[in-house]
């Protein structure tokens, strides 16, 4: 079976990627980490280049998981491209990292995590980052 | 470069001309299928049309004599410039690839044409605000792909700060309706 | 040169309200100059609407200053992004894009905004010295030289842009039948009106100018285009090491010069000359196959040469009247709208406007060095904003822009209509530029020729055989005999190595 791996260059995505690859490593599944860039937009700082994917997927194999970086993009709801690669690559799992979002904050910018939780079309583990 | 291989016969014969290749080559690169020879056809026998219609249009104004122009010499001049340029690109630019084909996102400038010609319509009507909003709402959401909550705030922010602007801050009297 | 005049220009520009509007200009300049899509002719276009309703004097220097701000500002994206903000950044992307994935992107900004600032430094030295000389010498030209020069202009103009020669000849060709369209000036006679009470008056400049360049760039930037998302680069350490300022050191001067040079002559322009300095330094360089790699070089040639360009480029504007290419077209406008011709008599009548525009030119420019640096950061994230929702805010600028002018819903029709044409132009290869431009000179090159042929009793080879006007189009002429005599030296060269080149191409996959 395969995980889709929610990542960003930050301490939540590298969070969803430690319990994702400790996931995959546990159950012997294959990983997808979705890094997906908004569609439109000419500079995406949560893209990461080529090189640091190269180095994520070696830190998977490195952990004994083979893995693959995407990078389609989505449009105004993030939950479609996730579900759509759910779908391709008939993964069982989602994994996903969590911040704490102030209401006014939520309100104003929404919360991808939050639409993925409820609105995914398979089970998505949550983590929060330990710092 | 791709182009590190391309065989220089003559090196720095024409450099300028090879490094306009190179970033002709490198823009090609993002731009959409070429058109093909019906574009220009239909580019040619339109400024052909035009050359043609402008003399006969301006030779009815009177063309006069070279000593005394009539008001139609000119235009009639430069209107048969039009209609030799462009019975010469009929025949020789068929083949050019720097059009552009119009694909199925091209109903996007469409209807953003349409929601020009309504702002246009409503404006002195029922003044700027509610017709510049619908343009934004438009633009954001169905021509951008924007969520709804992104659309709003951004249509609202921008017409209440254009009203500021342009009543307050520039005085210009637009048609408004609050 | 009125040494006065000159000081008192520099009082002009420190006034805080001009300097407000300069510094405002050429934020605006270096901003779109970092967005892709709009470029600094259709800016301006858009923006034309506020020289109504401002000093005309800070107008001039705000338009002003977005042209050469854009300069610098498409050189960010070109070197961070591998994505030219503007045309004349095109050739930065080779070098400045190679020297960023090497972790130098910061010394190519570096040697950029320094290169930037010494030609347009130089440039506005030559224009300050040059410019008033040139006026003089045109105070005695007639109607026979106006014509011909403004004819060569549209020539010029068109044939040097980049895209087919001859479609660029017949947009402008366009442009001059439209620029008839309302009451002859000689005759009163209405020509294409066809009984339109407000086509009487002719088309207004600034609302075809927003239209085939705002509306129709706006509506081309609609179609979905963009392609993927860009990882930005990180900037560390700006400061080039002095070693690379001794290595770009030639390639600063000779791009000045080169600048200067192609940037007076129409139709040359920033990206003309950025071409041809790159071309030189890698011509005259020990080891040409170090450019394309990360040569700083070829950073510096090209980003010098391309704002000394922006810069010489106001020098057929302010002395002779003739816009040197599509953004000089629009200050051309600007300044009918402000009910000031430009020509050679400009210096004298108007001593305030001419060296207030060209003394502020220096203090842009010494904004555009201290501002540039810090800001690239401030520019990178500016990015991260999707067109989309920028798309709007400009359209909504351009129609109550266009509105404001005669408060005309008509005219906001006739903007629709000619961006409809603009954005139809594109997409079947015919620049729009070409079309504007000889719109402007329309009327001068008619009324010129009508003159003229009053003067020479209806003989036309009067134009040739007064001295100034006979060069002037012996020029033309020139000019547009020589793509044809390119095309047909470059057939005969290609018939000597066609065998080899056939070879080459059978192992090129088809694209």
């Amino acid at each position: 079976m395969t995980i889709l791996i929610g990542y960003v260059p930050t301490p939540v995505g590298e969070a969803a990627l430690e319990a994702g690859l400790a996931e995959a490593a546990a159950r012997g599944d294959d990983v997808v980490i979705v890094n997906s860039p908004r569609r439109g937009a000419t500079v995406d700082a949560d893209l990461v280049d080529e090189a640091a994917a190269a180095k994520l997927v070696a830190r998977a194999e490195a952990a004994g998981v083979s893995a693959r970086v995407d990078h389609t993009t989505h449009g105004a709801d993030v939950v479609e491209t996730f579900d759509a690669l759910a779908a391709e690559t008939g993964a069982r799992l989602i994994v996903i990292g969590l911040r704490r979002r102030s209401p006014v904050g939520k309100a104003l910018l929404g919360s991808d995590a939050q639409r993925i939780l409820l609105d995914a079309g398979v089970p998505v583990l949550a983590v929060k980052p330990t710092a | 470069m791709s182009d590190e291989r391309t065989p220089t016969p003559e090196p720095g014969q024409d450099i300028l001309a090879e490094i306009q290749a190179e970033v002709a080559h490198d823009l090609e690169e993002d731009r959409p299928p070429a058109g093909g020879p019906a574009y220009q056809v239909a580019g040619a026998l339109v400024a052909l049309v035009v050359g043609i219609g402008g003399a006969v249009l301006s030779y009815g104004y009177g063309l006069g004599s070279l000593r005394q122009p009539g008001p139609g010499l000119w235009p009639f001049v430069v209107s048969i410039a039009i209609a030799l340029m462009a019975a010469a690109l009929l025949v020789v630019g068929r083949s050019l690839t720097d059009s552009e084909k119009f694909t199925r996102s091209s109903v996007l400038p469409a209807v953003g044409l349409v929601t020009f010609i309504v702002l246009a319509l409503l404006m002195p009507v029922i003044g700027f605000e509610l017709p510049s909003l619908l343009l934004c709402v438009v633009w954001l959401r169905f021509l951008g792909g924007e969520s709804w909550r992104s659309t709003i705030i951004t249509s609202v922010v921008t017409v209440a700060a254009f009203y500021f602007l342009f009543l307050y801050g520039l005085r210009i009297p637009l048609p408004h309706l609050f | 040169m009125d040494v006065n005049a000159f000081l008192d220009g520099f009082g002009l520009v420190t006034e805080p309200q001009n300097l407000l509007y300069c510094l405002i200009g050429v934020l605006i300049g270096m901003l779109i100059g970092v967005l892709p899509g709009l470029g600094p002719a259709a800016t301006i276009a858009i923006l034309l609407p506020i020289t109504y309703s401002i000093d005309p004097v800070s107008a001039i220097i705000m338009l002003a200053g977005i042209y050469y701000g854009a300069q610098y500002g498409g050189t960010i994206t070109s070197v961070l992004l591998r994505l030219p903000g503007e045309a004349s950044s095109v050739v930065t992307v080779f070098d400045g894009f190679a020297l960023a994935k090497q972790g130098r992107a910061g010394t190519a900004l570096g040697i950029a905004a320094i290169g930037s600032f010494i030609g347009a430094t130089v440039s506005i030295l030559g224009l300050t010295l040059v410019a008033p000389l040139i006026a003089g010498w045109a105070l005695s030209f007639g109607d026979p030289e106006y014509a011909a020069l403004a004819l060569l202009g549209v020539l010029l103009v068109a044939t040097i842009g980049n895209g087919n020669k001859l479609k660029a000849m017949l947009a402008a060709a366009f442009g001059l039948l439209l620029a008839t369209i309302g009451r002859d000036s000689f005759s009163g006679a209405e020509r294409f009106t066809f009984g339109s009470l407000q086509l009487t008056e002719g088309i207004d400049f600034v609302v075809v100018a927003m239209g085939l360049f705002g509306v129709g760039e706006i509506l081309y930037n609609l179609e979905e285009r963009h392609g993927k998302p860009h990882v930005p680069a990180a900037v560390a350490n700006i400061w080039p090491s002095r070693k690379d300022l001794k290595q770009s050191s030639g390639a600063i001067g000779r791009g000045s010069l080169i600048g200067f040079v192609l940037g007076v002559l129409p139709g040359g322009g920033a990206v003309m000359s950025s071409l041809a300095a790159y071309a030189t330094e890698k011509r005259i360089a020990k080891n040409p196959e170090r450019f394309g790699r990360g040569a700083i070089e070829g950073v510096a040639a090209p980003e010098t040469a391309n704002n000394a360009a922006a810069t010489s480029s106001f020098i057929p504007l302010l002395t002779l009247g003739i816009p040197a290419n599509a953004s000089m077209a629009m200050l051309f406008g600007a300044l009918l709208i402000l009910g000031i011709s430009p020509g050679p008599q400009l210096v004298e009548e108007r001593p305030d406007l001419f060296w207030g525009v060209i003394n502020s030119m220096y203090i842009g420019n010494l904004i555009l060095l201290v501002l540039s640096i810090p800001l690239v950061g401030i520019f990178v994230r500016i990015l991260r904003v999707r067109p989309a929702i920028l798309a709007p805010i400009t359209a909504l600028i351009t129609i109550l822009g266009v509105y404001t002018i005669n408060n005309s819903t008509f005219d906001i029709f006739v903007m629709i209509v000619f961006g409809l044409i603009g954005y139809l132009m594109k997409k079947v290869g015919f620049e729009p530029g070409p079309m504007v431009l000889a719109f402007v000179l329309g009327s001068i090159v008619e009324d010129g020729v009508r003159r003229s042929m009053l003067i020479f009793d209806g003989d036309p080879t009067g134009f040739f055989t007064r001295p100034i006007s006979g060069t002037i189009l012996a020029a033309f002429v020139l000019v547009a005999l020589w793509p044809a005599a390119k095309a047909l030296l470059a057939r005969r060269n290609a018939a000597t190595v066609a065998a080899p080149a056939e070879r080459d191409h059978a192992d090129t996959p088809s694209r």
